[in-house]
């Protein structure tokens, strides 16, 4: 068991010396920003008003792209020891987040694809392919990434698009991709391919196909889809009819590519829900704007408590996603072989919690959430875009049903038993170790990090109101592991599969706010001892953060001392008005 | 790793396995075919994957979760057992 006695003493404080890691990343995230601008001024290529233009127009922001190339973005999809800025995922999420706090189909359309198709090659991929992708992604060019067909949804095993071997030792392929990002513009696809007609899990391989090496005549692009949200995105498809692709395109062994996209659901799953939180955080920005400056009944809609509530609650939900969103990345780096629950967890609860909080912003925006254009227009578009992230790439119940099966074993094996995850999972700006992509695991029967709150319950002060508050939170918390624990070894085996029972998907989903708020408690004891940040530091956040947690599994906790509301809410405000981002890295934005 | 004290056989471990698997499907231990890879009765990748957390509440046994990718039958998966057994056994003599 790795226990973070290494890393101590080393992470602490907001810029380490050393490795440098901490200074790049905040260095490259204050680049971006620099360079976007204000959103809501009239001169720029990210502003509001652009980015509206361009969704209204069904296109990305041209001048966006462009931009973004200038900043050459691909290169932080590109790990350093291929030329590239990746070190580590935390930080992508990060830089991300200044994309998404603009423009989620931006984000996604420009970058997230050609990262997700990335990391099947940097996991899997051959020297030669690797040096390849880093030199295309590095030339400004994209990569597709198919591992659906609409018939299957989820089901991907079931794929048919096929890859039949060639007689020259390399693949032919035949048939249909739907819904992929960028299929029309991008310089290479990775294709999750069927190359053996058999049932079950070793029947499907990844390649990696360049455009420009195949024969035009043996493939066409689909039409684009049109959808709801992320209007801008170059969603497509591919429909091959016999196109011949040489053996060097097979990633990885063939019929391991199951394993393979399973390997990289564990990166792209633990980082892409954390970057959609700038689009959250936005959207706090602007109805934060609206609730200071709009007056009603002779007060600003600030002053009315539902309207406060709900602005602190929101708050509070955007820093809890961020400490799992954190806990997750930072465990691909620290815990690879506990990964695949983490990075399920984090790809069910953040889209929807985050989903919850703008909708629950909406009402306090009343009439102006339908309003397409304007001061507060991009509230709506990050509400219609935002659902994406709960559809593409993993469904919620997709990821629920990753956890389902590994219950009982982490019942029967760990919980109450682990020691808990190393301090250094916790450390916002702390160095991590490079990505161990050999060390990722489909399935572990270990948990640090639920192993994080047993352990505070013995560690956490109960000096103040606020302290107690979340050592007493903390205390049910534990309890709730304990009933999750019971329910878990119940469970039939029939309630083991992806066609488990209601109450399945219901424990993970208690699961998964567990393990949310053992990162609340992680971040904080960890901010607590650093200092550096005094609102982080003080209990008060995280006081109502694991009161929220606990009410929404369905317990009763009691009121939340004097004060904690409050700071919140002082530190809603103070944000605003400093112009610092709404999440644990309390970021200088330009607006 | 403890060592299975018992003296499983290869017809002990496909009744078990056969047991195991009709709960997951839903089924009754005589419809499942061990020579039918359990694909072809709707077991997904990832049940498959919970497989490998029975075997070792019942057997005390560790083995990689794609153990029944790589075996995909009753059949297939009842001979690998036997040989993790043994070797098991072995290595511990």
């Amino acid at each position: 068991m790795l226990i973070g006695t290494a890393a101590q003493g080393t992470h602490d404080g907001p810029a380490e010396a050393g490795s440098g890691q901490e200074d790049r990343a905040a260095a490259r995230v204050a680049e971006l920003e620099e360079r976007f601008g204000d959103p809501t001024g009239t001169a720029g290529a990210l502003t509001y008003a652009r980015l509206l233009e361009a969704d209204e127009a069904g296109e990305l922001p041209e001048a966006g792209e462009r931009l973004l190339d200038e900043l050459a973005l691909n290169a932080d999809f590109v790990p350093a020891a291929h030329g590239g800025r990746l070190e580590r995922i935390d930080t992508l999420v990060r830089v991300m987040r200044q994309v998404f706090r603009r423009d989620i189909a931006l984000g996604l359309g420009y970058g997230v694809t050609s990262f997700m198709a990335g990391v099947n090659v940097w996991s899997s991929g051959s020297e030669a392919q690797q040096r390849r992708l880093a030199a295309l992604l590095l030339a400004g060019g994209k990569v597709s990434v198919a591992y659906h067909e609409l018939a299957h949804g989820n089901d991907f095993v079931r794929n048919e698009f096929e890859a039949r071997p060639g007689a020259s030792g390399g693949y032919v392929l035949h048939g249909a991709k739907q819904v992929i990002n960028n299929a029309d513009r991008a310089a290479a696809w990775v294709l999750f391919s069927r190359t053996d007609p058999g049932p079950g899990s070793r029947s499907h391989s990844v390649l990696f196909v360049e455009r420009d090496g195949i024969d035009r005549d043996t493939y066409r692009v689909l039409p684009r889809y049109d959808a709801v949200g992320v209007r801008g995105c170059h969603l497509s498809g591919l429909d091959f009819d016999g196109c011949p692709v040489p053996a060097s395109s097979l990633v990885g062994e063939q019929g391991r590519g199951v394993e393979l996209a399973l390997r990289a659901f564990q990166i792209t799953r633990s980082a892409v829900p954390g970057m959609a939180l700038g689009a959250a955080d936005t959207s706090l920005r602007t109805v934060v704007r609206f609730a200071l400056g709009r007056r009603l009944y002779r007060r600003s809609v600030m002053d009315i408590p539902h309207a406060r509530a709900t602005l602190g609650n929101a708050f509070l939900d955007l820093l809890t996603c961020d400490s799992l969103s954190l806990a997750a990345t930072r465990a691909v780096h620290l815990l690879p072989e506990e990964t695949s629950v983490y990075a399920a967890a984090t790809k069910y609860l953040v889209p929807k919690t985050l989903t919850d909080a703008m909708n629950d912003l909406s009402i306090v925006l009343g009439a102006r959430f339908y309003v397409r254009e304007g001061e507060f227009g991009i509230f709506q578009k990050h509400v219609r875009d935002l659902p994406v992230l709960s559809l593409g790439h993993a469904g919620s119940a997709a990821c629920q049903a990753t956890i389902i099966p590994q219950l009982p074993r982490l019942a029967r094996r760990a919980w109450f038993r682990d020691a808990p995850a190393p301090d250094a999972l916790f450390r916002l700006r702390g160095d991590l170790p490079g990505i161990p992509f050999d060390r990722l695991t489909l399935a572990s029967g270990r948990d640090g990090l639920s192993a994080r709150l047993v352990a505070a319950i013995d560690e956490l002060p109960s000096g103040t109101p606020a302290q107690r508050s979340v050592h007493g939170t903390a205390l049910r918390l534990m309890d709730e592991l304990r009933q999750v624990q019971e329910e878990s070894l119940a469970l039939a085996p029939q309630d083991r599969t992806a066609l488990a029972s209601p109450a399945g998907f219901a424990l993970a989903d208690r699961y998964a706010v567990l393990l949310a708020a053992a990162s609340v408690v992680g971040v904080w004891q960890q901010a607590a001892a650093a200092g550096d940040d005094p609102f982080l530091a003080a209990p008060e956040w995280a006081a109502a953060a694991l009161h929220r947690l606990s009410a929404r599994l369905g317990h009763r906790p009691a009121d939340l001392p004097g004060g904690c509301e409050e700071a919140v809410h002082a530190e809603v405000l103070r944000r605003f008005h400093e112009r610092r981002s709404y999440d644990l890295y309390n970021t200088p934005l330009a607006g | 790793m403890s060592v299975p004290v018992t003296g499983h056989t290869t017809e002990s471990l496909t009744t078990w396995l056969a047991e195991r698997f009709a709960l997951y499907l839903s089924r009754s231990p005589a419809e499942i075919d061990p020579s039918v890879p359990l694909a072809e009765y709707g077991l997904d990748s990832v049940a498959a994957l919970s497989l490998c957390g029975d075997i070792e509440e019942d057997f005390d046994l560790v083995l990689e979760p794609t153990a029944a990718w790589d075996y995909p039958t009753v059949a297939a998966l009842a001979g690998h057992l036997m040989a993790e057994f043994e070797a098991a056994a072995s290595g511990a003599a």
